[in-house]
């Protein structure tokens, strides 16, 4: 699990993205630029090659669409060692901040 | 706008998609919007009043029509790209129109963009392999057969395997060049 440490910005969005909600394709492009404030945006090319990556280790997998929704439309969820990984990103992007930030902090210019 | 296609020549390498990219976007702009593919020319569209950006994609192991490939359409469509064509199984034009100041790409990071060039380079790379073994095949077949004046078909086609052995290593060469670009730049 480690070895898919540090996480590229696209995949760390989708997994962020999918631990709130399932979602599909278009839902996790849309959630993604509007939570990182527009700065992130993922392309359609990089997206399909992230979420068949992600399947295939096995970190999300595909989720019954709803009855109502369009059924054309795959969904993707999180899977318990997807949640471990997102987890740890985090508690290691955690320990880089607070690192930097003490830096910044006692030598203040 | 008419239904008619012009056709114009299409000399393009799979390590040069980029350029060809470059190519579409150019005609467009001056009205000729790229409908498909064959191996030596391209067919165009005319229409005065648009402009579009086109893109290419390049994936393996999908069959057009069956519904993976109409899942991996679906998402390029939700994402504003409109599916134009493919050329073989492998090769698939999108196009989106164009707005100023915008360059949309299909691939936004580094990661994914190497890994498109490494699927390029797989192929080439496998294409190199499976090439080789036919010819020594080929060459102890006719070595059976020919025992005399050998050279007169031997050399010939080995002329035509070396080429063909230069390009697609060539290729390879290329790709491996852009990963390296990228690991170094982003």
């Amino acid at each position: 699990m480690k070895e898919m440490l540090p996480l590229t910005e696209a995949f760390y969005y989708i997994l962020i993205v999918l631990y709130t909600e399932p979602s599909h394709g278009y839902g996790i492009m849309q959630d993604t630029e509007k939570r990182s404030g527009g700065r992130v945006k993922i392309g359609a090319g990089t997206l399909y090659t992230a979420l068949n990556t992600l399947l295939n280790k096995g970190l999300i997998e595909l989720y019954p669409v709803p009855e109502g929704t369009d059924a054309r439309r795959k969904m993707y969820a999180i899977t318990e060692m997807g949640k471990q990984v997102v987890e740890a990103e985090v508690a290691r992007l955690e320990e880089l901040v607070q690192v930097g930030r003490q830096a910044l902090i006692t030598n203040k210019r | 706008m008419g239904d008619k296609l012009i056709k114009r020549r299409r000399l393009t390498m799979s390590w040069n998609f980029e350029k060809e990219e470059q190519w579409l976007n150019d005609q467009s702009r001056q009205g000729l919007h790229f409908k498909k593919a064959s191996m030596i020319s391209s067919f165009f569209a005319r229409d005065e009043s648009v402009q579009y950006t086109y893109r290419l994609d390049y994936q393996t192991g999908q069959t057009i029509g069956n519904s993976k490939f109409q899942e991996y359409l679906d998402l390029y469509q939700d994402a504003g790209w409109e599916y134009v064509s493919s050329y073989g199984s492998t090769w698939h034009y999108f196009r989106k129109v164009w707005e100023p100041g915008e360059q949309p790409q299909l691939y936004t990071d580094r990661e994914s963009l190497m890994m498109l060039y490494k699927r390029l380079q797989r192929v080439m790379g496998a294409m190199l392999f499976l090439n080789l073994f036919i010819m020594i095949i080929n060459m102890v077949n006719l070595n059976t057969f020919f025992t005399e004046r050998l050279w007169t078909i031997g050399i010939p086609m080995m002329t035509l395997y070396v080429g063909l052995f230069g390009v697609l290593g060539y290729g390879c060469w290329r790709m491996q060049k852009k990963v390296n670009e990228l690991k170094l730049h982003g």
